[in-house]
């Protein structure tokens, strides 16, 4: 018998009737995890030796999951899949791991990212690329790489992500699973590696919407060490989910989804859009109403940009504490600058350095106004755009990216001319704090493709049961990832 | 507006105090050339320098002053555990100031 396939509420009825115990799902999830491994080197750590947890009345009690590397961990490695903290344990838990703790959750690994997030291929950390397990040659996304890859092959029903571009929502959608971002502040981010601060977020990936609600409330809450959280103890998003969604007003933006914008357009892209078109009549036949509306394309076209400029100026500042001298293996050197030159040179892979020279150039003063104060202006206006349609309508609905999962091979992450918003404009989501899910919407030979729901800030309820509603409407949740190819 | 340049790469390179290959150099000039591009694009918006720069995704924080309460520091050991070269309760290392030879 197989549970690691199963849901949150199935695992829990399982547990309270006797009919497996905490152990015997930890051991499934252990082995399971050294089988993916093998396959897609979806962890930095396995824990075998995770102990089991009493079941309470709590959903998440007994259940195994995964967490995220960038996620501290109190006596347990947490890299950030980066050789520069390749030996960093933590002597405290993220408040989000503390919160999952008193829900009696066991965690029995950690995930490989792209180095401290900065990435979105899952190509980058310092242990090694994480393989799609739909298709071994193709990639997960990133950053949360491991975390998707380990829910979509039934490694435990649930694993943390982070996400400050797409990070969560990408993974997911080339997973074929759930990736849910709650609105900005909700998860506290105390003990969560910081990349952008502006931007990052805390959530989760899983395999339907409702067990992203029921994690999602064992992770929030307002946090006196996060003074961006805020109080949502009012906020019972699992309770809250009913699937009456008659009335609710859509929107999609013609400038992403209309065919015609992609004069070159490849098979797998009319197919997404096809398969996303599907899901609209979906909606409407939920009795949503769902409309086109434009936004002007300069905007649409430098979000990425603006996206770069921003997280890259950020992550510079964030991530001047790595030195190698209180933390970190020390570099060698005959005095301090030389120790920390070569500790950050071997430590740093090239796409983050190259990023942070980015973030530093754009914070000169003399270049601080064209750049970086141009990037947080455009981000006003997106911001605003959103907002707008929020006063109309209950949620933006778009495809994610241009198809299903890209393929290894041609994975350099390098921010190109040819990269299309219809790929970046998750991006918008973190812009504007914005709760934001992605669930599966098809297949496109044979491998997962994904639509994406946002709504306004403090709007998570609404998102949620959008969501729910669409995906029981659909027969893509609660898949486990077959190789296909 | 100076071009991002080679030279101000390496520069701004060994002021963060990394080095970079041949190779890095050229992506960093890569990257930027199309992050340029767009910034070109984001100055040709009507009126943008009167947009107010957006610093935080939301407008609404409270801040709330907390009582000032004696909390338990963190333990010195626990501190030190990931620490590479330590010395008693303190982090070691290398000299900082330069003998330069002059005794007073």
């Amino acid at each position: 018998m197989e549970y690691m396939n199963k849901t949150i509420e199935e695992l829990h009825e399982l547990l309270k009737s006797g009919k497996v115990t905490s152990k015997e799902l930890i051991n499934e999830s252990l082995e399971r995890s050294h089988e993916i491994q093998e396959k897609c080197n979806a962890f930095v750590t396995i824990m075998d030796d995770a102990k089991e947890t009493n079941v309470t009345d709590n959903l998440l009690s007994g259940i195994p999951y995964g967490i995220k590397d960038n996620y501290s961990t109190k006596g347990i490695l947490s890299t950030g899949s980066s050789n520069t903290l390749k030996d960093y344990i933590p002597f405290f838990n993220a408040t989000a791991i503390e919160n999952l703790d008193k829900s009696g959750a066991v965690p029995v690994n950690k995930t490989v990212m792209d180095e401290f997030g900065m990435g979105g291929t899952g190509t980058t950390g310092h242990t090694g690329i994480v393989r799609n397990p739909w298709d071994l040659s193709r990639m997960c996304a990133g950053s949360s790489a491991g975390s998707a890859c380990a829910v979509a092959a039934g490694v435990y029903p649930y694993a943390t992500g982070s996400d400050t571009g797409d990070s969560i929502r990408k993974p997911a959608a080339y997973c074929g699973i759930v990736g849910y971002k709650p609105t900005y502040g909700m998860i506290s981010r105390y003990g969560l590696f910081a990349f952008a601060s502006s931007l990052d977020h805390c959530g989760v990936l899983t395999r339907s919407v409702k067990d992203a609600a029921i994690v999602v409330d064992n992770m929030k809450g307002i946090d006196k060490n996060d003074m961006t959280t805020w109080d949502s103890s009012n906020m019972h998003l699992y309770d809250s989910i009913d699937g009456k969604v008659t009335g609710k007003k859509l929107c999609y933006i013609k400038e992403l989804c209309d065919i015609n914008m992609y004069p070159n357009a490849s098979n797998e892209l009319k197919e997404h859009l096809s398969n996303f078109n599907k899901a609209l009549d979906k909606c409407k036949s939920l009795g949503m109403e769902v409309c086109e509306v434009s936004i002007d394309k300069t905007l649409l076209n430098a979000l990425a940009s603006v996206y770069v400029v921003i997280s890259c100026a950020e992550a510079t500042s964030n991530m001047s504490n790595l030195t190698g001298f209180i933390f970190g293996p020390r570099g060698e050197g005959n005095n301090y600058i030389d120790m920390m030159k070569d500790y950050r040179t071997r430590g740093f892979s090239p796409l983050i350095k190259r990023r942070f020279i980015i973030g530093s150039y754009v914070l000169q003063a003399q270049n601080k106004d064209r750049y970086f104060h141009n990037a947080q202006r455009v981000r006003r206006l997106l911001v605003d755009e959103w907002n707008k349609l929020f006063e109309e309508f209950d949620a933006v609905i778009l495809p994610v990216g241009s198809g299903p999962a890209k393929h290894l091979d041609g994975s350099l992450d390098i921010l190109d001319s040819n990269t299309t918003a219809l790929e970046e404009h998750l991006q918008v989501g973190n812009f504007g704090g914005f709760p934001s899910i992605t669930i599966p919407d098809g297949f496109v030979d044979n491998l997962p493709v994904a639509l994406n729901i946002t709504g306004k800030c403090y709007d998570d309820i609404n998102v949620l049961n959008i969501a729910y509603a669409l995906e029981e409407a659909m027969d893509y949740k609660n898949k486990i990832a077959k190789e296909v190819k | 507006m100076a071009k991002f340049t080679r030279d101000m790469v390496i520069d701004y390179a060994d002021k963060l105090l990394i080095g970079l290959t041949d190779e890095e150099v050229q992506m960093v000039l890569d990257e930027f050339e199309v992050i340029d591009k767009n910034i070109d694009l984001i100055n040709e918006i009507p009126n943008i320098s009167d947009v107010t720069p957006m610093t935080h995704c939301l407008d609404n924080f409270e801040f709330e002053l907390r009582e000032d309460v004696v909390e338990e520091s963190t333990d010195i050991d626990d501190l030190l555990q990931n620490c590479d070269s330590t010395l008693d309760r303190e982090v070691k290392v290398p000299k900082v100031v330069e003998d330069n030879g002059i005794h007073e």
